[in-house]
């Protein structure tokens, strides 16, 4: 069976790539399981979705826990733990990245001796919500790296799942999946079908007996407030605001009030500061400044932006 | 025929279709919303002739399936959950009205606390209803659950509302090949919709679902409606019988699954009951002589269909993705009544409980449920009734109640 | 009118009372009007909640609270905050727990079931002269399911469940209307927007007692389809076109508190959501839009000749 696994943020449109892939391993005559995993999913959350195929019907359900191959439509997730792009892989699992990074220098920084490619990113958008075709230039390498979907299957997978969208959406996309396609033609059948689940020699669950608390203890209540804070919904953010200080005019905190997430606070003296482990990066603080004090910049990015102190 | 990619849902909506139904009152809940908003998109579009309306809760939405259907329409409708809790005052009204509809549930954890995720105490809320239950396994069995339910609920020595239930996210979000029938086909299978002696139009006088004073009286329409669930069971056989030989695929009202010669049992229900019969094919190629049996009809409960393919076995697993809260598993119960007494009853009836709120359910705790058979298999010895749940697990939790300010006792027990 | 802390822009809290980390959508309109109301309601809180999007402020063990907060259930809340307010009641009479103790009895809402669910619930509390705030977050749609219609829809917009070329066929129902005529003892309606208009709102149904609602037309990115970054202009645009007008009704008289020479035209703030798209492609649907502007045009003659 194969076991792959995708990795992409909400409105990346992960869910649309994994059904292309599962179709076209069902039009090419494999039975097929494919699901998106759904959370409290949000544009930019990180989120996952995840494909079967076999030639016999299919008993397996649920997460995959060991991939076969996994796919990240955005390289900024590989790097985040609760992004989960390392989970589960064996020796065996094979990466593919959409990402201009070359794949020595990932195997190096993740210290993996898996099997990697990368598609390189075919947009200049900088914002990679906005790469439209991030997904399904995945699933054309992918298709090409399993070796039994050809680009006629492929073609027809995307019609189909994409039926809804006008010709041209459709006449794009299958061209992003062709180019990854050709692109991996060296690397043609480089995954194997991963085996049955084995009863031999399994690791025994660790079960204990569970032991009544008292009720203060086991009630679903939370104690003392403002907990989420420890929620870094930062990792969202595909791109960063940054205030200019010798633009902004101190007004009455104005983005401040705005900002839906609580992510801006107000200095002593009237200036305001943003915090960079919460902030979503919604850019309704960009649009509100009145003194166009706020700069969107891609989040890849941020390290090259020197922050301005906050004046004292 | 047409056999394509479709969710659980996909293939919940297409059942409706399929059964061409009059009627659907609606109101969304995850995980249940894609079927309605699935089947709004057709009403739209005019792919399908149905009246579709967004009522402001499930307890008017089970009225009005209730009402509709006693006025002389085939309804559909579909709930999940809080909504299926919300509407429960009319799931028990509309059974005792005798009429005919069939209601999808996609089970979700019940709060508090609240989740999103599967697990089946909703729909064992309604296990006393009066509705007859078919509990799916995979997203086919949706579909054609679905059809045949129609049949079973119009048949006119039932006529009592059906539950076709599916797993929330495990089936409703996950597609899988689904062979859509014809809709010739389906519709000469379904048949036309004849509600019987009740309906309303005038010219007809007819008072329902009177008050009774009394409790003979009372009695009379009670045992009257349970005899109907019952009687459910043979009728279900007759028209998946039918269904086998019009579409060729067999829905057993229990499915057995390498239990023949089989010596241990799981016995487990919904699409969890898939991963059983994996685990049953790794623990087959490991040398063990096991086997799965599921009901796939759990109201009426066909006690003599498991009593059948579970006698003579060394032991049985039950792992029930339920709890009731102060007694355990609900299907380790029923089995438990179902077989007690009876020759050739296995001796060790095992309870785990799993599951709950999209707990996964792994190979390695399958495969351990098995040893613990055979280990008490071996002793004579029924085990204690196990709560699925690990040191790790736990670990995790105390972590989160850190979080949540809860101060946890000092000597925290370890298992070793 | 009564005294106000808030009389110009930068009386605005500071700093802010709700945490960070919450799941809502980056830019979330009803998110921002909370957090607004949060900074003027203070800790002395508890919320009362029903299902909807901001059920999901609280995850275990995550809240943004520095007060209280409980989550009943979809139809319920008001009755929540009817046992929750008889019992601190209770509990100072008996002389259980300090005045000091006492708590803001604050349900919050969306739209879902404000306008519909819960309408019996929160009727009752107006029937029994309940002494709590009601925040309703209205997001025109049952946003937590995916942003299918509901009572409090617009005519014409496309969600979930009206995806046909025509869009909602329903109309908005006219919340503060019903619950004026039930006695209430204050409504208003606000929007994250206008934050100023919303602090003097909350500060002033904090000043009331009896039965109290402020309903918050709360812009959705994620169910109105727009870039997040658009919530507060879209917003603005709600109040400057006439489409969301914020007024009071209290002492059994309403009053505007935002009435403009002239109206921008109702298609500035239509063709920026995606969920009138279909309103101006691929043609523009004359007729409907010209309705949809007509009604605004008599709501606001009527207000004019009161
Ligand atoms: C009885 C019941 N039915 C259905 C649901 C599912 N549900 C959860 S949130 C929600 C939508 C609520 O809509 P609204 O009040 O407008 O709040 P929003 O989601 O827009 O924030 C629904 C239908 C539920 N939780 N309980
Ligand atoms: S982009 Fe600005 S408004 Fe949006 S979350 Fe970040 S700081 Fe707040
Ligand atoms: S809105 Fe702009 S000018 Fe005002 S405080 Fe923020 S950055 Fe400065
Ligand atoms: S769906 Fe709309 S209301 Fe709900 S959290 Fe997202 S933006 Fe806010």
């Amino acid at each position: 069976m194969y076991r792959i696994r995708f990795h992409g943020r909400g409105g990346q449109g992960m869910k649309t790539a994994s059904r292309i892939l599962g179709r076209a391993f069902f039009l090419a005559g494999y039975e097929v399981q494919d699901a998106p995993r759904y959370g409290a999913e949000r544009r930019g959350a990180p989120i996952f979705a995840y494909v079967r195929a076999a030639k016999s019907p299919i008993n397996e359900r649920g997460i995959i826990q060991h991939p076969d191959l996994v796919v990240v439509a955005d390289d900024s997730l590989i790097g985040l733990p609760a992004a989960g792009v390392l989970s589960g892989l064996t020796d065996r699992t094979i990466f593919l990245f959409y990402s201009d990074t070359d794949e020595k220098s990932w195997q190096h920084r993740l210290n993996l001796k898996n099997t990697l490619f990368t598609i390189p990113v075919d947009t200049q958008a900088v914002d990679p919500l906005q790469r439209r075709y991030a997904g399904v230039s995945c699933v054309g390498g992918a298709a090409r790296l399993t070796g039994v979907l050809d680009q006629a299957t492929l073609k027809k997978a995307i019609e189909e799942e994409m039926a809804d969208r006008s010709p041209h959406t459709v006449s794009t996309n299958i061209d992003h999946a062709n180019a990854t396609f050709s692109l991996l033609a060296q690397h043609d059948t480089i995954i194997e079908e991963g085996a049955a689940i084995s009863a031999v020699g399994y690791e025994p669950p660790k079960w204990l007996e569970l032991a009544p608390d008292p009720a203060a203890i086991c009630a679903p209540a939370i104690y003392g407030g403002g907990t989420s804070s420890k929620v870094q919904t930062g990792l969202w953010r595909t791109m960063r605001p940054v205030i200019q200080y010798d633009k902004c005019r101190q007004c009455w905190w104005i983005c401040s009030t705005f900002c839906p997430d609580s992510a801006i606070s107000v200095t002593e003296n009237r200036y305001t500061r943003i915090d960079y482990d919460h902030c979503k990066g919604c850019m309704v603080c960009v649009m509100q400044c009145p003194s166009h004090a706020i700069l969107a910049i891609a989040e890849k990015d941020a390290d090259k932006v020197t922050l301005q102190e906050v004046p004292s | 025929m047409k056999r394509t990619l479709l969710t659980g849902n996909g293939a919940a909506a297409w059942g409706a279709r399929l059964a061409a139904v009059d009627y659907i009152p609606a109101f969304p809940i995850t995980p249940q919303t894609e079927i309605l908003e699935t089947l709004a998109y057709w009403v739209d579009n005019g792919d399908l002739d149905t009246r579709l309306v967004t009522l402001e809760s499930e307890h008017s939405m089970i009225t009005a399936a209730g009402s509709s259907a006693a006025t002389g329409v085939r309804t559909f409708t579909a709930t999940s959950s809080q909504g299926l809790l919300h509407g429960m005052e009319m799931i028990y009204t509309v059974a005792g009205w005798r009429v005919p509809f069939v209601m999808v549930n996609v089970s979700r954890g019940l709060a508090a606390p609240l989740t999103l995720e599967s697990d089946h105490n909703d729909i064992m809320a309604a296990r006393d209803s009066g509705c007859l239950q078919l509990h799916c396994a995979t997203c086919q069995e949706v579909l054609d659950s679905i059809l045949m339910a129609y049949r079973l609920a119009e048949h006119p020595e039932i006529r009592l509302p059906v539950i076709v239930n599916l797993d929330g996210f495990y089936l409703s979000y996950t597609r899988e090949p689904v062979a859509i029938p014809d809709d010739d086909a389906s519709r000469t299978f379904v048949g036309e919709f004849d509600s019987g002696s009740i309906h309303f139009k005038a010219g007809a006088p007819l008072s329902h679902a009177s008050a009774v004073l009394g409790g003979s009286t009372y009695s009379y329409f009670r045992y009257s409606q349970h005899l109907a669930a019952q009687r459910g069971l043979s009728v279900y056989e007759e028209i998946a019988e039918e269904f086998a030989r019009t579409f060729g695929r067999r829905h057993d009202a229990v499915e057995g699954y390498r239990h023949e010669d089989a010596e241990y049992l799981f016995l487990m229900i919904g699409s969890f009951a898939t991963k059983g019969k994996e685990a049953v094919n790794s623990l087959r190629d490991a040398g063990w002589k096991i086997g799965l049996i599921r009901p796939h009809m759990l109201r009426p409960f066909p006690v003599e269909r498991i009593y059948s393919l579970a006698r003579g076995k060394k032991a049985i697993a039950v792992i029930d993705q339920n709890i009731s809260m102060g007694k355990g598993g609900v299907l380790h119960t029923e089995l438990a009544s179902a077989l007690y007494g009876k020759p050739g009853a296995p001796p060790i009836l095992a309870s785990f409980i799993g599951g709950l709120g999209g707990r996964d359910l792994p190979y390695e705790e399958l495969f351990e449920i098995a040893k613990t058979l055979r280990d008490s298999a071996a002793a004579g010895a029924t085990p204690p009734p196990r709560l699925l749940y690990t040191e790790t697990e736990l670990l995790e939790m105390r972590k989160l109640q850190a979080i949540a300010g809860v101060r946890i006792p000092f000597e925290e027990v370890h298992h070793d | 009118m009564t005294e106000t802390a808030f009389q110009r822009q930068k009386d605005l809290p500071k700093s802010h009372l709700l945490s960070a980390g919450t799941p809502m959508c980056a830019g979330c309109g009803g998110l921002e009007a909370i957090h607004i109301a949060y900074d003027v309601l203070g800790e002395n809180t508890i919320f009362v909640n029903a299902a909807g999007c901001m059920t999901l402020l609280s995850v275990y063990p995550f809240t943004p609270f520095r007060g209280s907060w409980l989550y009943t259930a979809m139809g319920a809340a008001p009755a929540g905050a009817q046992g929750v307010r008889d019992a601190l009641d209770i509990l100072m009479d008996k002389g259980r727990i300090e005045v000091a103790d006492d708590l803001d009895v604050v349900v919050l809402t969306g739209d879902g079931s404000g306008y519909g669910m819960g309408i019996s619930a929160t009727s009752g509390t107006i029937d029994r002269c309940l002494d709590y705030l009601y925040i309703v977050y209205d997001n025109e749609g049952y946003g937590n399911t995916g942003q299918q219609y509901s009572a409090a829809t617009p005519h014409a917009a496309r969600t979930a469940t009206s995806r046909c070329a025509y869009g909602h066929k329903g109309f908005k129902k006219d919340l503060f209307s019903i619950l004026a005529a039930n006695g209430a003892a204050y409504v208003a309606t606000a929007i994250g927007s206008e934050p100023l208009d919303l602090a003097q709102k909350i500060e002033k149904a904090k000043s009331i007692s009896g039965p109290r609602f402020i309903i918050t037309l709360a812009p959705c990115p994620t169910g109105w389809d727009f870039d997040p970054k658009e919530t507060m202009t879209i917003g603005k645009l709600a109040v400057r076109t006439g489409v969301w007008p914020l007024k009071e009704f209290t002492d059994g008289k309403v009053s505007h508190n935002k009435t403009f020479s002239k109206l921008l035209p109702v298609e500035t703030y239509l063709e920026q959501q995606g969920r009138f798209r279909h309103l101006f492609e691929p043609q523009k649907k004359e007729a409907v839009l010209r309705d949809i502007q007509n009604s605004i045009n008599r709501y606001w003659h009527e207000v004019a000749t009161i």
